[in-house]
Protein backbone atom coordinates (compact mmCIF):
# COMPACT_ATOMS: atom_id res chain seq x y z
CA UNK A 1 0.00 0.00 0.00
CA UNK A 2 1.42 3.38 -0.97
CA UNK A 3 0.37 6.95 -0.42
CA UNK A 4 -0.35 9.02 -3.53
CA UNK A 5 -1.56 12.61 -3.79
CA UNK A 6 -4.55 13.33 -6.01
CA UNK A 7 -4.87 16.56 -7.99
CA UNK A 8 -6.90 18.18 -5.20
CA UNK A 9 -4.03 17.47 -2.76
CA UNK A 10 -5.98 14.71 -1.12
CA UNK A 11 -3.84 11.77 -0.04
CA UNK A 12 -5.12 8.30 -0.70
CA UNK A 13 -3.62 4.90 -0.08
CA UNK A 14 -3.41 2.69 -3.12
CA UNK A 15 -3.03 -1.05 -3.10
CA UNK A 16 0.12 -1.25 -5.19
CA UNK A 17 -0.44 -4.94 -5.94
CA UNK A 18 -3.42 -3.93 -8.09
CA UNK A 19 -1.55 -1.48 -10.29
CA UNK A 20 -1.74 -2.49 -13.92
CA UNK A 21 -0.40 0.53 -15.78
CA UNK A 22 1.14 3.85 -14.85
CA UNK A 23 1.01 6.45 -17.61
CA UNK A 24 2.33 9.98 -17.74
CA UNK A 25 0.12 12.05 -20.01
CA UNK A 26 1.83 14.30 -18.47
CA UNK A 27 -0.40 13.78 -15.44
CA UNK A 28 0.30 10.46 -13.84
CA UNK A 29 -2.61 8.13 -14.34
CA UNK A 30 -2.57 4.91 -12.37
CA UNK A 31 -4.86 2.28 -13.82
CA UNK A 32 -5.77 -0.53 -11.47
CA UNK A 33 -6.65 -4.04 -12.54
CA UNK A 34 -10.20 -3.22 -11.49
CA UNK A 35 -10.36 -0.59 -14.25
CA UNK A 36 -10.37 2.26 -11.78
CA UNK A 37 -8.13 5.17 -12.60
CA UNK A 38 -6.37 7.42 -10.12
CA UNK A 39 -4.77 10.65 -11.21
CA UNK A 40 -1.74 11.41 -9.08
CA UNK A 41 0.58 14.36 -8.65
CA UNK A 42 3.67 12.19 -8.21
CA UNK A 43 5.64 11.16 -11.26
CA UNK A 44 5.70 7.51 -12.24
CA UNK A 45 9.31 7.30 -11.00
CA UNK A 46 8.31 8.50 -7.56
CA UNK A 47 5.49 6.01 -7.45
CA UNK A 48 7.77 3.13 -8.41
CA UNK A 49 10.20 4.34 -5.74
CA UNK A 50 7.39 4.25 -3.20
CA UNK A 51 6.40 0.74 -4.22
CA UNK A 52 10.00 -0.48 -3.89
CA UNK A 53 10.31 1.15 -0.50
CA UNK A 54 7.04 -0.42 0.62
CA UNK A 55 7.99 -3.89 -0.61
CA UNK A 56 11.43 -3.66 1.00
CA UNK A 57 9.81 -2.60 4.26
CA UNK A 58 7.34 -5.44 3.95
CA UNK A 59 9.93 -8.14 3.41
CA UNK A 60 12.03 -6.73 6.23
CA UNK A 61 9.07 -6.93 8.57
CA UNK A 62 8.38 -10.50 7.44
CA UNK A 63 11.97 -11.55 8.10
CA UNK A 64 11.91 -9.89 11.52
CA UNK A 65 8.73 -11.75 12.27
CA UNK A 66 10.42 -15.03 11.38
CA UNK A 67 13.43 -14.23 13.55
CA UNK A 68 11.27 -13.38 16.57
CA UNK A 69 8.93 -16.31 16.20
CA UNK B 1 -32.75 32.58 -36.50
CA UNK B 2 -34.08 29.21 -37.53
CA UNK B 3 -35.20 29.52 -41.15
CA UNK B 4 -37.27 26.33 -41.03
CA UNK B 5 -39.56 27.67 -38.31
CA UNK B 6 -40.04 31.05 -39.96
CA UNK B 7 -40.41 29.58 -43.43
CA UNK B 8 -42.93 27.07 -42.15
CA UNK B 9 -44.99 29.73 -40.40
CA UNK B 10 -45.05 32.02 -43.43
CA UNK B 11 -45.77 29.20 -45.87
CA UNK B 12 -48.51 27.82 -43.61
CA UNK B 13 -50.28 31.17 -43.32
CA UNK B 14 -49.90 31.69 -47.07
CA UNK B 15 -51.44 28.34 -47.94
CA UNK B 16 -54.34 28.75 -45.53
CA UNK B 17 -55.12 32.25 -46.81
CA UNK B 18 -54.66 31.21 -50.44
CA UNK B 19 -56.99 28.24 -49.96
CA UNK B 20 -59.62 30.49 -48.39
CA UNK B 21 -59.40 33.05 -51.19
CA UNK B 22 -59.89 30.38 -53.88
CA UNK B 23 -63.30 30.40 -55.60
CA UNK B 24 -64.35 33.87 -54.46
CA UNK B 25 -63.79 33.11 -50.80
CA UNK B 26 -63.86 36.02 -48.40
CA UNK B 27 -61.22 36.27 -45.73
CA UNK B 28 -63.53 38.32 -43.52
CA UNK B 29 -65.95 35.38 -43.28
CA UNK B 30 -63.23 33.44 -41.53
CA UNK B 31 -62.51 36.04 -38.90
CA UNK B 32 -64.79 35.77 -35.90
CA UNK B 33 -63.72 37.31 -32.64
CA UNK B 34 -66.02 35.08 -30.60
CA UNK B 35 -64.56 31.94 -32.20
CA UNK B 36 -61.02 33.09 -31.60
CA UNK B 37 -61.89 33.84 -28.00
CA UNK B 38 -63.39 30.47 -27.29
CA UNK B 39 -60.68 28.35 -28.95
CA UNK B 40 -57.56 30.22 -27.93
CA UNK B 41 -58.95 31.48 -24.61
CA UNK B 42 -60.47 28.13 -23.78
CA UNK B 43 -57.36 26.15 -24.69
CA UNK B 44 -55.05 28.31 -22.64
CA UNK B 45 -57.44 28.34 -19.68
CA UNK B 46 -57.48 24.57 -19.80
CA UNK B 47 -53.67 24.40 -19.85
CA UNK B 48 -53.62 26.91 -17.01
CA UNK B 49 -55.68 24.43 -15.01
CA UNK B 50 -53.32 21.60 -16.04
CA UNK B 51 -50.02 23.25 -15.05
CA UNK B 52 -48.73 25.31 -12.11
CA UNK B 53 -48.53 29.03 -12.93
CA UNK B 54 -44.73 29.27 -12.95
CA UNK B 55 -44.45 26.31 -15.34
CA UNK B 56 -47.20 27.77 -17.52
CA UNK B 57 -45.39 31.09 -17.90
CA UNK B 58 -42.05 29.38 -18.41
CA UNK B 59 -43.45 27.05 -21.07
CA UNK B 60 -45.19 29.85 -22.98
CA UNK B 61 -41.98 31.86 -22.94
CA UNK B 62 -40.03 28.87 -24.21
CA UNK B 63 -41.69 29.30 -27.58
CA UNK B 64 -38.90 31.70 -28.54
CA UNK B 65 -36.51 28.74 -28.50
CA UNK B 66 -37.87 27.36 -31.74
CA UNK B 67 -36.83 30.51 -33.58
CA UNK B 68 -33.29 30.31 -32.33
CA UNK B 69 -30.64 28.41 -34.17
CA UNK B 70 -28.64 26.17 -31.94
CA UNK B 71 -25.45 27.88 -30.92
CA UNK B 72 -22.93 25.09 -30.98
CA UNK B 73 -22.71 22.31 -33.48
CA UNK B 74 -21.12 18.92 -32.98
CA UNK B 75 -18.03 19.79 -35.00
CA UNK B 76 -17.31 22.81 -32.85
CA UNK B 77 -17.64 20.83 -29.63
CA UNK B 78 -15.30 18.14 -30.93
CA UNK B 79 -12.76 20.70 -32.07
CA UNK B 80 -12.93 22.39 -28.67
CA UNK B 81 -12.35 19.08 -26.91
CA UNK B 82 -9.38 18.24 -29.12
CA UNK B 83 -7.95 21.67 -28.36
CA UNK B 84 -8.38 21.01 -24.65
CA UNK B 85 -6.85 17.56 -24.91
CA UNK B 86 -3.81 19.06 -26.62
CA UNK B 87 -3.41 21.48 -23.72
CA UNK B 88 -3.80 18.65 -21.22
CA UNK B 89 -1.20 16.56 -23.03
CA UNK B 90 1.31 19.36 -23.12
CA UNK B 91 0.83 21.10 -19.79
CA UNK B 92 -1.14 18.69 -17.66
CA UNK B 93 -4.72 18.68 -16.44
CA UNK B 94 -4.24 21.65 -14.15
CA UNK B 95 -3.60 23.87 -17.17
CA UNK B 96 -7.19 23.25 -18.22
CA UNK B 97 -8.43 25.56 -15.50
CA UNK B 98 -7.18 28.54 -17.44
CA UNK B 99 -8.56 27.19 -20.71
CA UNK B 100 -11.96 26.68 -19.10
CA UNK B 101 -12.37 30.40 -18.62
CA UNK B 102 -12.66 30.93 -22.37
CA UNK B 103 -15.46 28.39 -22.73
CA UNK B 104 -19.00 29.74 -22.54
CA UNK B 105 -20.67 26.35 -22.48
CA UNK B 106 -21.65 25.94 -18.82
CA UNK B 107 -21.80 22.18 -19.05
CA UNK B 108 -18.28 21.78 -20.44
CA UNK B 109 -16.97 24.31 -17.97
CA UNK B 110 -18.44 22.39 -15.08
CA UNK B 111 -16.91 19.17 -16.37
CA UNK B 112 -13.48 20.72 -16.75
CA UNK B 113 -13.57 22.24 -13.29
CA UNK B 114 -14.52 18.85 -11.84
CA UNK B 115 -11.57 17.27 -13.62
CA UNK B 116 -9.18 19.97 -12.45
CA UNK B 117 -10.42 19.50 -8.90
CA UNK B 118 -9.23 15.92 -9.10
CA UNK B 119 -12.65 14.30 -9.01
CA UNK B 120 -12.70 10.60 -9.79
CA UNK B 121 -13.58 9.86 -13.41
CA UNK B 122 -16.55 7.78 -12.33
CA UNK B 123 -17.89 10.60 -10.21
CA UNK B 124 -17.40 13.12 -13.03
CA UNK B 125 -19.43 10.91 -15.32
CA UNK B 126 -22.11 10.48 -12.68
CA UNK B 127 -22.44 14.19 -12.00
CA UNK B 128 -22.60 15.16 -15.67
CA UNK B 129 -24.98 12.36 -16.57
CA UNK B 130 -27.31 13.34 -13.76
CA UNK B 131 -27.32 16.84 -15.15
CA UNK B 132 -28.25 15.51 -18.59
CA UNK B 133 -31.11 13.47 -17.14
CA UNK B 134 -32.57 16.52 -15.47
CA UNK B 135 -32.10 18.77 -18.49
CA UNK B 136 -33.89 16.15 -20.54
CA UNK B 137 -36.65 15.99 -17.94
CA UNK B 138 -37.17 19.75 -18.05
CA UNK B 139 -37.25 19.72 -21.84
CA UNK B 140 -39.79 16.89 -21.84
CA UNK B 141 -41.96 18.89 -19.45
CA UNK B 142 -42.10 21.88 -21.80
CA UNK B 143 -42.77 19.59 -24.76
CA UNK B 144 -45.55 18.04 -22.71
CA UNK B 145 -47.04 21.49 -22.23
CA UNK B 146 -47.26 22.13 -25.96
CA UNK B 147 -48.55 18.64 -26.59
CA UNK B 148 -51.32 19.36 -24.10
CA UNK B 149 -52.15 22.61 -25.92
CA UNK B 150 -52.35 20.50 -29.07
CA UNK B 151 -54.76 18.14 -27.35
CA UNK B 152 -57.00 20.83 -25.92
CA UNK B 153 -57.16 22.92 -29.12
CA UNK B 154 -59.43 20.66 -31.18
CA UNK B 155 -61.50 19.83 -28.10
CA UNK B 156 -62.16 23.51 -27.46
CA UNK B 157 -62.94 23.96 -31.14
CA UNK B 158 -65.58 21.31 -30.68
CA UNK B 159 -66.95 23.05 -27.59
CA UNK B 160 -67.21 26.30 -29.54
CA UNK B 161 -69.04 24.54 -32.33
CA UNK B 162 -71.48 23.05 -29.84
CA UNK B 163 -72.15 26.48 -28.32
CA UNK B 164 -72.73 27.89 -31.80
CA UNK B 165 -75.10 25.06 -32.71
CA UNK B 166 -77.09 25.43 -29.48
CA UNK B 167 -77.48 29.17 -30.10
CA UNK B 168 -78.51 28.44 -33.68
CA UNK B 169 -81.09 25.84 -32.69
CA UNK B 170 -82.67 28.28 -30.23
CA UNK B 171 -83.23 30.82 -33.00
CA UNK B 172 -84.63 28.62 -35.75
CA UNK B 173 -87.54 30.92 -36.63
CA UNK B 174 -85.85 32.10 -39.78
CA UNK B 175 -84.60 29.10 -41.80
CA UNK B 176 -82.47 31.32 -44.01
CA UNK B 177 -80.12 32.03 -41.06
CA UNK B 178 -79.33 28.33 -40.51
CA UNK B 179 -76.58 28.18 -43.13
CA UNK B 180 -74.62 31.25 -41.97
CA UNK B 181 -74.90 30.44 -38.27
CA UNK B 182 -73.87 26.85 -38.93
CA UNK B 183 -70.78 28.05 -40.78
CA UNK B 184 -69.89 30.43 -37.97
CA UNK B 185 -70.27 27.58 -35.49
CA UNK B 186 -67.93 25.40 -37.50
CA UNK B 187 -65.27 28.11 -37.50
CA UNK B 188 -64.24 27.23 -33.96
CA UNK B 189 -63.49 23.65 -35.00
CA UNK B 190 -61.28 25.04 -37.74
CA UNK B 191 -59.49 27.35 -35.31
CA UNK B 192 -59.01 24.52 -32.86
CA UNK B 193 -57.48 22.25 -35.50
CA UNK B 194 -55.24 25.01 -36.81
CA UNK B 195 -54.09 25.89 -33.29
CA UNK B 196 -53.22 22.26 -32.64
CA UNK B 197 -51.75 21.17 -35.94
CA UNK B 198 -50.20 24.37 -37.19
CA UNK B 199 -48.86 25.72 -33.89
CA UNK B 200 -48.88 23.58 -30.77
CA UNK B 201 -47.84 20.17 -32.10
CA UNK B 202 -45.17 21.49 -34.50
CA UNK B 203 -43.78 23.65 -31.68
CA UNK B 204 -43.60 20.60 -29.42
CA UNK B 205 -41.88 18.60 -32.12
CA UNK B 206 -39.32 21.30 -32.90
CA UNK B 207 -38.52 21.50 -29.22
CA UNK B 208 -38.04 17.74 -29.14
CA UNK B 209 -35.63 17.90 -32.06
CA UNK B 210 -33.66 20.76 -30.50
CA UNK B 211 -33.57 18.97 -27.17
CA UNK B 212 -32.27 15.75 -28.71
CA UNK B 213 -29.50 17.63 -30.50
CA UNK B 214 -28.52 19.35 -27.28
CA UNK B 215 -28.44 16.09 -25.34
CA UNK B 216 -26.28 14.49 -28.01
CA UNK B 217 -23.84 17.40 -27.74
CA UNK B 218 -23.68 16.96 -24.00
CA UNK B 219 -23.03 13.24 -24.38
CA UNK B 220 -20.22 13.99 -26.82
CA UNK B 221 -18.84 16.47 -24.29
CA UNK B 222 -18.93 13.92 -21.44
CA UNK B 223 -17.15 11.29 -23.51
CA UNK B 224 -14.55 13.85 -24.59
CA UNK B 225 -13.93 15.21 -21.12
CA UNK B 226 -13.48 11.74 -19.67
CA UNK B 227 -11.04 10.87 -22.45
CA UNK B 228 -9.07 14.01 -21.67
CA UNK B 229 -8.98 13.03 -18.02
CA UNK B 230 -7.79 9.55 -18.98
CA UNK B 231 -4.96 11.20 -20.90
CA UNK B 232 -5.88 9.73 -24.24
CA UNK B 233 -4.20 10.83 -27.42
CA UNK B 234 -6.01 13.77 -29.13
CA UNK B 235 -6.19 11.78 -32.39
CA UNK B 236 -7.81 8.86 -30.62
CA UNK B 237 -10.28 11.19 -28.90
CA UNK B 238 -11.22 12.67 -32.25
CA UNK B 239 -11.92 9.26 -33.74
CA UNK B 240 -13.88 8.25 -30.67
CA UNK B 241 -16.08 11.34 -30.73
CA UNK B 242 -16.67 11.12 -34.46
CA UNK B 243 -18.53 7.89 -33.80
CA UNK B 244 -21.34 10.07 -32.44
CA UNK B 245 -21.74 11.91 -35.71
CA UNK B 246 -23.39 11.18 -39.02
CA UNK B 247 -20.85 10.38 -41.78
CA UNK B 248 -21.51 13.72 -43.50
CA UNK B 249 -20.44 15.65 -40.38
CA UNK B 250 -17.41 13.41 -39.87
CA UNK B 251 -16.12 14.34 -43.30
CA UNK B 252 -16.62 18.03 -42.55
CA UNK B 253 -14.43 17.77 -39.47
CA UNK B 254 -11.71 15.85 -41.29
CA UNK B 255 -11.70 18.47 -44.05
CA UNK B 256 -11.37 21.25 -41.53
CA UNK B 257 -8.50 19.43 -39.91
CA UNK B 258 -6.78 19.01 -43.25
CA UNK B 259 -7.14 22.71 -43.92
CA UNK B 260 -5.80 23.61 -40.52
CA UNK B 261 -2.88 21.28 -41.12
CA UNK B 262 -2.11 23.00 -44.40
CA UNK B 263 -2.33 26.42 -42.80
CA UNK B 264 0.03 25.38 -40.06
CA UNK B 265 2.47 23.94 -42.56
Amino acid sequence: MIYVTKLNDEEVVVNCDLIEVIEETPNTIITLTTGKKIIAKESSKEIIEKIIRYKTYLSKRLREGHDNG
Amino acid sequence: MDLATIGGLIAGVFFIVAAILQDKGNLADFGQLASVMITFGGTFSATLISFPLADFINSVKSVTLIFRNKQLNEGEIIRKIIELSNIARKEGLLALEEAAESIDDEFMKKGILLIVDGTDPELVRNILETEIIFVEGRHKYVQGFWNKVGEYGPAWGMIGTLIGLIKMLQNMNDPSTIGPSMSVALLTTLYGSVLANFLALPIANKMKVISEAEILLKEVAIEGLLSIQAGENPRVIEEKLKAFLAPRLRDEISEDDAQEGENNA
